[in-house]
């Protein structure tokens, strides 16, 4: 301490634990929420979400519901949004490879429907893509999407609790970490 | 002491960095009158984000613009999916005519507008709304008006 004091070495004692506090904090963050750039869920929210009904872009009412007990990625997105459309031909392969072992995607798009079916042609998309319009962006952000802005996923385990929210593209490589952890 | 203080701040404003803005703060609207007859808007885009140029769209009331403002150019942007789009950085400003003058009125300004940061998310489309009060022929620009905050769905 004698020593510190001399060389004044305290300051940045305090620095290392400035830091460490601060670093502390957002690993505590990034693990509650899985981005630094989500909010937690609203408590309840996720049972709502599984709770609802929404139309897919045929016009047939889909319950999400029906999925419980795999794992849920709930992935919010647009054809306006160029990151969601990037994205999706990843989630497409994913869902082929895993869909056996009880992996399910569902899209909700913020979207009309001919433009959602135009883009799952395009792509091959092999999951759900259901109907929510600007109301979902409403139920994304009790989701812990915090400044409603897409792509917003979400990753429900097996029991239905969150496992994952991710605000901004989803990478598959850390996606199919997480599943791999849940399946 | 000082430094540690400093070096903690500089981690919290780190941390902050991390986080997303509000459509509303990474677009940000205001407005003046430049005279009767003229309103000038302007959005001041965040740093990291972008405003899409044909995705703008500006009303008044009451009454109704004479023409459909003229844009300024933007920054071409290559779209994987858009193909080749205008964007705006950093500032866009707008003048729009009103179809007659309006000294010492008040109207609203409605302005639309659709955006992304560079991290990788867009935003869903967004309506500011301002109102200020025309001033006087031969008065010269009134004052600066921000946008209303929006309106919080929870409280509606």
């Amino acid at each position: 301490m004698a020593l510190a004091l001399r060389s004044g070495l305290i300051p940045w004692l305090l620095i290392g634990v400035a830091a460490a506090v601060a670093l502390a904090a957002g690993f505590l963050v990034a693990e509650r929420t899985g981005n630094p750039m989500t909010a937690p869920a609203t408590p309840g929210a996720p049972d709502a979400l599984l709770g609802i009904t929404l139309p897919d872009a045929s016009g047939k009412q889909e319950a999400l519901g029906q999925w419980r007990g795999k794992v849920l990625v709930v992935n919010f997105w647009a054809t306006w949004c160029t990151p969601c459309r990037e994205e999706m031909p990843e989630f497409v392969t994913v869902q082929r490879e895993l869909g056996g072992r009880g992996l399910q995607f569902v899209g909700i798009a913020i979207d009309e429907p001919a433009k959602v079916r135009q883009f799952a042609d395009e792509i091959g998309l092999n999951y759900p893509s259901l109907i929510g319009g600007y109301g979902a962006i409403e139920l994304s952000k009790s989701l812990g999407n915090k400044v409603g802005a897409l792509p917003f996923t979400l990753i429900l385990d097996r029991s239905g609790a969150v496992a994952h929210t991710q605000l901004g593209p989803l990478r598959e490589a850390k996606l199919r970490s997480i599943v791999a952890q849940l399946l | 002491m000082a430094t540690a203080l400093v070096a903690a701040l500089f981690l919290v404003a780190t941390a902050a960095a991390n986080d997303l803005l509000p459509p509303e703060r990474a677009f940000a609207l205001s407005a003046r009158a430049l005279d009767e007859r003229t309103l000038e808007a302007r959005f001041a885009v965040a740093r990291g984000y972008y405003l899409y140029r044909d995705k703008l769209r500006f009303a008044v009331a009451p009454g109704a613009l004479a023409s459909l403002p003229v844009l300024p150019p933007g920054q071409m942007k290559d779209d994987e999916f858009f193909g080749r789009v205008e964007t705006y950085r950093k500032e866009v400003v707008v003048r729009l005519t009103l179809d007659r003058p309006a000294a010492g009125e008040r109207v609203t300004l409605n302005a639309e507008s659709q955006g992304c940061a560079d991290v990788g998310v867009c935003y869903p489309p967004q309506t500011q709304t301002l109102e200020l009060t025309l001033p006087a022929a031969g008065r010269g620009a009134g004052p600066k008006v921000d946008a209303a905050p929006p309106k919080k769905s929870w409280f509606n």
